[in-house]
């Protein structure tokens, strides 16, 4: 069974791991070869499957009538200009239409083709990069950039999540998978602002304790710990962190009520746009990695089931206008050229075809073929085979549409599809970090695209 | 040169290419599945610097064979040319004279790790237990004098800690210091089987991805109830092996082989029989399959063939297609174990008989790995540093082979016995050693790792501290629970308590930032503090009983009449039991009336079932409304879900409640059996106080300058307040001396 010279070549590569073996520490085999173009990343994340054709992607337009075929429906919501000749997008999103001249629009994003619908297994595949189950924990996106580049401000968490419940009864354990540093270790996991109406108090001494005992807790803590002879320098190195981050001028920035109330207006649609708000403060003091979303709940937000319609028009208006009011006041505090903004979903929508056209899976909504009220009126089941993203800043193009679906159902995608693999190459490559880059888990590399695999679009740089 | 300036990269080629981290890893996954090994491909192995000289000429990348295969595409065949860069990096590397470093000072001598069992002598030295005889010699060896071992009341503290998982009260404590037996204190310590398996068992939970309360939407089996009984009866660590192995009893433990899978279609590499393989060996017999789930692994002995032949014990079919990377390869296997020379043949292809003859090969007295990969776990569990150090790698050399040698036959002469195990280990002098941080990579033993509390022990510790446990609740039912029993928790998360969606075999200790602020700033840490000082004050007041609970309702009504003789107030309670949007969740108490005449003005209407019901009071799902009575002996009336909410977007999930008194919102049902621990005496005496968390967080008295300072913490104006309490409390379980085992 044995060989003498493999284990010689075993060895080559032991002497660094041995010291990280019995830690577990996941060790970085490679690191960033690349000249970054972006220092911060702020996603915004549409849970529930954003329908592409009735926001980025617009195809013809069909009103609603009692009796009509539910197959002669792409989109329910006629298009609009945009600012860039070649875009037109849907209505109800005429603010992100002035901007997008700031952006690159694709709409040839091609997720993972996972067999039965999972919102959280699809949520898991393109946060990872990995499809679930694995057998190793793999790390959301925002662990590996805080893991690979650090806090940009050491009195910032680097990866904040804002606006995700995580218990939301069957699904959570789904969720809970990937919002998760995984094996690079809960240091880099995520900070969670359920609600970034709350935000401030997650950075505020707790209300069981208030700010005067807290602030003499400490103190005497000090002291107390002080007085005796056991110390242990990390964990008081820990505490120590806690309060000053607790402290520090940065996380002012997650208080909303310091925003000037004209300018909190502008975001202010609901809990999606002041979590912008919130992106946009963090950014400004300097955070790495922030994700916003829209929050995934069964059957909520973009995830319609029914009433599609009506629903993308609420979703549309709560997104609108805060999207655009990150850009540009990214752009007018100069912050846009080093910040990647990136609008992804885990799939886009249809009325009728479930899952990748040609490939039949388990339809998972009652969609009749005509309809005879207006809750059948909608993009109503899950389509994976293509869907819209956004980029803005980071060193993308400005004003670029990349990508492009046909006319017709089922709306395939006709030229230069993006995986998730390459999205996010795309991604790490604006960032300065190598698609191949990987750690060391269980001796085995584990690469930040899978299998190392991922290929940054290149013309979608400027 | 040249050549690489034609590349475009003519600067670059001046920086060193480091082999270990960026050459290493191409020929190690690109190369080395096919090219290495006993029978490399086309007889070229890419192992040593040797035999890559074959196909590679120093500083002539344009003479190298090996460069223009893998430009040309035609190498590596699968999966894709390397990358540019990567190539690249070859190019540089060879240019560079292809240095292979080995970053080894010295070669260790080679290390076979034995499979069958072995029992070496005991060594001949005037220790008595034998643990201690083979280490006195290995100190000897090492040319160190055997240490003295821990005082008495740090040896308790790290006993309990160990065997109950939570730190001694100061009675326990006080008691040993008195008796001064430490063989009579890990018996005695053992026999509350109860209080030992609410420890260990979040060792084995880790170990079998088991957890309280997992609902993944495909399928996934709890074995709680199994395990609880298995540890509580102590029951022979290779009948627990054979029935997760081969659960064939309705009680047994499928959950284990079941594994854990999500809905839609799966990687090759994890369908639910390969989860069973990689799972089983790295469990049982500290073998990662891991890479060989997907080819021939590079990082150890294994093949792909042998994942599935092991995965074949346990799949619907003996006959399994291997499957590299995704793509089939028409060879096929049959069941196999991985130690043939141990295995037990399947009687048929049944899988009844597979999984039984997979039972006994892990199990078989002659598969010495099985129970050295135990002894091993238990001796990492209890001193933070296996004999083996990677305990998911049990081919590697133990720091003392007859020490691991002796323990796992030691073990399987008496009964697999796992407390027998604890006891051994934990009644020698060598576990009785101060606690050292260790160092790599020349690990030496000198004793116990300083280990840090898992996220049990400080939760547990801290309810044994002030008597404050919390509940759990499950339908109609609500008990004292440790921290194992209840849903993770922010703070546990924090704390290190694993997703088990993969097998976990040690835990994570760092203090990090973002732990520190869940324990500096978190509700969940504030919360137990605030309700643990009330209760050391003796201010807790127990929880009113509630006299009505509609149990979940989602939709319909349900009839309510009660009997309020005596009441001042009624509080009526809608709790959200899992809403996906309360605020649109519409509930209300339908036509209440007091004694024949209505409790309130009509808000509103309600419909349920498609009746109407006008004059309802709706209150928002969450609310807790009062109404003061006085000389009244009975409510009825409805409660009800609206119809309107019934949607799939709102999945309205509710529950009712009725108090006469203001209900204790941790605690809505009665909490039934008792606290896990004796709850301390309540008391307000600062001094008695501060003496008595001392004893309890580190099991000492506090020195003058502590008392001095716990006093300023406790007291204002020289009596004691509740928040100078909670901080005394807080700083004491912030306390390295607290979180950390000496």
């Amino acid at each position: 069974m044995f060989n003498n010279s493999r284990r010689g070549f075993m060895r080559a590569s032991a002497g660094a791991t041995l010291a990280a073996l019995a830690g577990n520490q996941a060790r970085l085999l490679a690191g960033p070869k690349i000249e970054p173009r972006a220092d911060s990343v702020i996603l915004l994340w549409m849970a529930g499957g954003m329908a592409q054709t009735e926001t980025f992607d617009p195809k013809k337009f069909t009103p609603y009538e009692t009796g009509l075929a539910s197959d002669k429906v792409l989109s329910t919501f006629p298009s609009i200009d945009t600012v860039v000749d070649n875009i037109k997008i849907s209505q109800g999103l005429e603010n992100i239409a002035k901007i997008m001249d700031r952006g690159t629009l694709i709409r040839s994003h091609r997720v993972g083709d996972l067999g039965f619908i999972l919102h959280s297994r699809h949520q898991y595949h393109w946060h990872t990069g990995y499809a679930p189950p694995q057998s190793v924990a793999a790390p959301h996106m925002g662990a590996v950039i805080s893991r690979t580049l650090g806090p940009r401000n050491p009195d910032l968490p680097a990866f904040v999540d804002i606006g995700q419940n995580i218990e939301i009864g069957g699904e959570s354990d789904g969720l809970k998978a990937f919002h998760t540093a995984g094996f690079l270790g809960s240091e880099h996991g995520p900070f969670f602002i359920t609600d970034p109406r709350d935000a401030a108090s997650s950075t505020r001494p707790s209300e069981y304790v208030g700010a005067t005992r807290f602030a003499s807790r400490y103190q005497l803590y000090k002291q107390l710990v002080e007085a005796s002879s056991f110390q242990q320098e990390s964990l008081r190195r820990s505490i120590d962190n806690a309060h000053r981050l607790l402290n520090s001028q940065a996380a002012k920035a997650f208080d909303l009520s310091l925003e000037p109330q004209k300018s909190f207006d502008k975001y202010n649609t609901g809990r999606f746009g002041q979590g912008c708000l919130l992106a946009r403060r963090l950014v400004e003091q300097g955070a790495r990695f922030v994700e916003v979303t829209s929050e995934y709940i069964p059957f909520r937000y973009w995830d319609t089931h029914e009433n599609g319609h009506t629903r993308a028009a609420g979703m549309k208006q709560s997104i609108d206008m805060p999207v655009a009011q990150l850009i540009r006041d990214l752009e007018e505090r100069g912050l846009l050229n080093r910040t990647l903004v990136i609008l992804a979903s885990e799939f886009g929508r249809d009325m009728i075809c479930e899952g990748k056209p040609g490939q039949e899976v388990k339809n998972q909504v009652d969609q009749p073929p005509v309809m005879t009220e207006p809750k059948h009126y909608g993009m109503h089941r899950h389509f994976t085979e293509a869907g819209s993203v956004l980029l803005f800043g980071g060193g993308m193009k400005r004003g670029f549409l990349y990508g492009k679906t046909a006319e017709e159902r089922p709306c395939r995608i006709l030229e230069n599809p993006v995986t998730i693999e390459d999205l996010h190459a795309t991604i790490y490559h604006a960032l300065g970090i190598a698609a191949d880059t990987a750690y060391d888990v269980e001796k085995r590399p584990f690469y930040v695209t899978k299998d190392g695999k991922g290929k940054a679009v290149m013309p979608l740089f400027a | 040169m040249r050549l690489a300036i034609g590349l475009g990269l003519s600067l670059p080629l001046l920086a060193q290419v480091d082999f270990a981290t960026t050459i290493h890893p191409i020929l190690a996954t690109r190369c080395a599945p096919c090219h290495s090994g006993l029978k490399p491909q086309a007889g070229f192995s890419v192992e040593t610097r040797e035999s890559i000289l074959r196909s590679i000429k120093p500083f002539k990348p344009d003479e190298s064979v090996l460069l223009r295969r893998i430009k040309a595409g035609q190498m590596p065949p699968v999966d894709g040319k390397l990358t540019d860069s990567q190539i690249a990096d070859v190019e540089k590397w060879i240019a560079k004279g292809a240095p292979w470093t080995n970053t080894l000072p010295a070669e260790p001598p080679l290390w076979i790790a034995p499979i069958k069992p072995r029992t070496p002598p005991v060594p001949a030295n005037q220790m008595s237990n034998p643990i201690d005889k083979f280490i006195a010699d290995y100190f000897a060896r090492h040319e160190r004098p055997f240490p003295d071992v821990v005082d008495d009341a740090q040896f308790v503290r790290r006993a309990t800690l160990d065997i109950w998982g939570m730190v001694p009260s100061p009675e326990e404590t006080k008691k040993f210091i008195a008796d001064n037996d430490r063989g009579r204190l890990i018996d005695s310590l053992l026999s509350d089987r109860k209080k030992y398996a609410g420890h260990w068992i979040s060792f084995w939970n880790d170990l079998l991805r088991n957890d309280q309360g997992v609902n993944y939407a495909g399928t996934r089996k709890s074995i709680t109830p199994w395990l609880k009984g298995a540890l509580e009866n102590n029951m022979p660590f290779n009948e627990m092996a054979s029935a997760l192995l081969n659960p064939v009893k309705p009680t047994d433990p499928d959950g284990f082989l079941i594994g854990v899978n999500w809905r839609g279609d799966i990687n090759a590499s994890q369908t639910p029989f390969m989860q069973a393989a990689q799972n089983s060996a790295q469990v049982f017999l500290g073998v990662n399959l891991k890479c060989a789930s997907c080819h021939d692994s590079f990082i150890n002995k294994y093949k792909l063939q042998q994942s599935y032949a092991l995965a074949a014990m346990f799949a619907d079919t003996s006959d399994l297609e291997l499957v590299r990377c995704d793509a089939k390869t028409g060879r096929h296997t049959g069941p196999e174990f991985l130690f043939p020379e141990v295995a037990e043949k399947p009687a048929s292809n049944s899988l009844a008989d597979r999984r039984k003859a997979a039972a006994l090969s892990f199990t078989s007295p002659e598969d010495g790995r099985f129970t050295r990969t135990l002894v091993n776990r238990y001796w990492q569990r209890l001193f933070g540093f296996g004999l083996v150090p990677n305990v998911d790698d049990m081919d590697a050399q133990p720091w003392d082979d007859d020490l691991l040698d002796w323990l796992a036959a030691d073990f399987a002469q008496h009964n697999y016995d796992l407390q027998y195990l604890i006891r051994l280990i934990m009644t020698s002098r060598t576990y009785g050693l101060p606690a050292v941080s260790e160092k790599f990579p020349d690990y030496t033993f000198r004793g116990p790792k300083l280990r840090r509390l898992t996220a049990e022990q400080f939760s547990d510790s801290l309810s044994e501290m002030t008597g404050e446990w919390r509940v759990s609740q499950s339908g109609e039912k609500a008990a004292y629970a440790r921290e194992w029993e209840l849903k993770p928790t922010s703070l546990s998360r924090a704390m290190g308590r694993p997703i088990r969606d993969q097998v976990f075999t040690t835990r994570e200790d760092a203090a990090t930032t973002l732990q520190a602020l869940e324990l500096v700033n978190g509700d969940t840490l504030a919360i137990v503090l605030k309700r643990g000082a009330l209760r050391l004050l003796g201010d807790l007041p127990d929880a009113p009983q509630n006299l009505f609970d509609s149990r979940r309702m989602n939709q319909g009504s349900k009839p309510l009449n009660i009997d309020i003789t005596g009441a001042k107030q009624l509080w009526l309670l809608v709790d959200d039991a899992g809403c996906y949007d309360p605020s649109r969740t519409v509930a209300g108490w339908i036509n209440l009336q007091v004694d024949g005449k209505p409790l309130a003005p009509a808000t509103g209407i309600l419909t349920t079932d498609k009746v109407k019901h006008e004059g309802s009071i709706i209150t928002p799902v969450g609310s807790l409304v009062m109404y003061p009575i006085e000389g009244l002996t009975r409510l009825t009336g409805a409660v009800g879900v609206d119809d309107g909410a019934r949607s799939s977007d709102i999945n309205p999930n509710v529950r009712f409640f009725v108090f006469t008194e203001k209900p204790d919102l941790e605690r809505l049902l009665r909490v039934s059996g008792d606290p896990p621990t004796v709850l301390p005496k309540p008391s307000r005496d600062p001094k008695v106080l501060i003496d008595q968390l001392y004893w309890e967080a580190l099991s000492r008295r506090p020195n003058p300058r502590e008392a001095a300072v716990a006093m300023k913490l406790l007291t204002k104006d020289g009596k004691v307040t509740q928040g100078g309490l909670e901080d005394l409390i807080w700083s004491l379980v912030m306390h390295p001396e607290f979180q950390y085992v000496q």
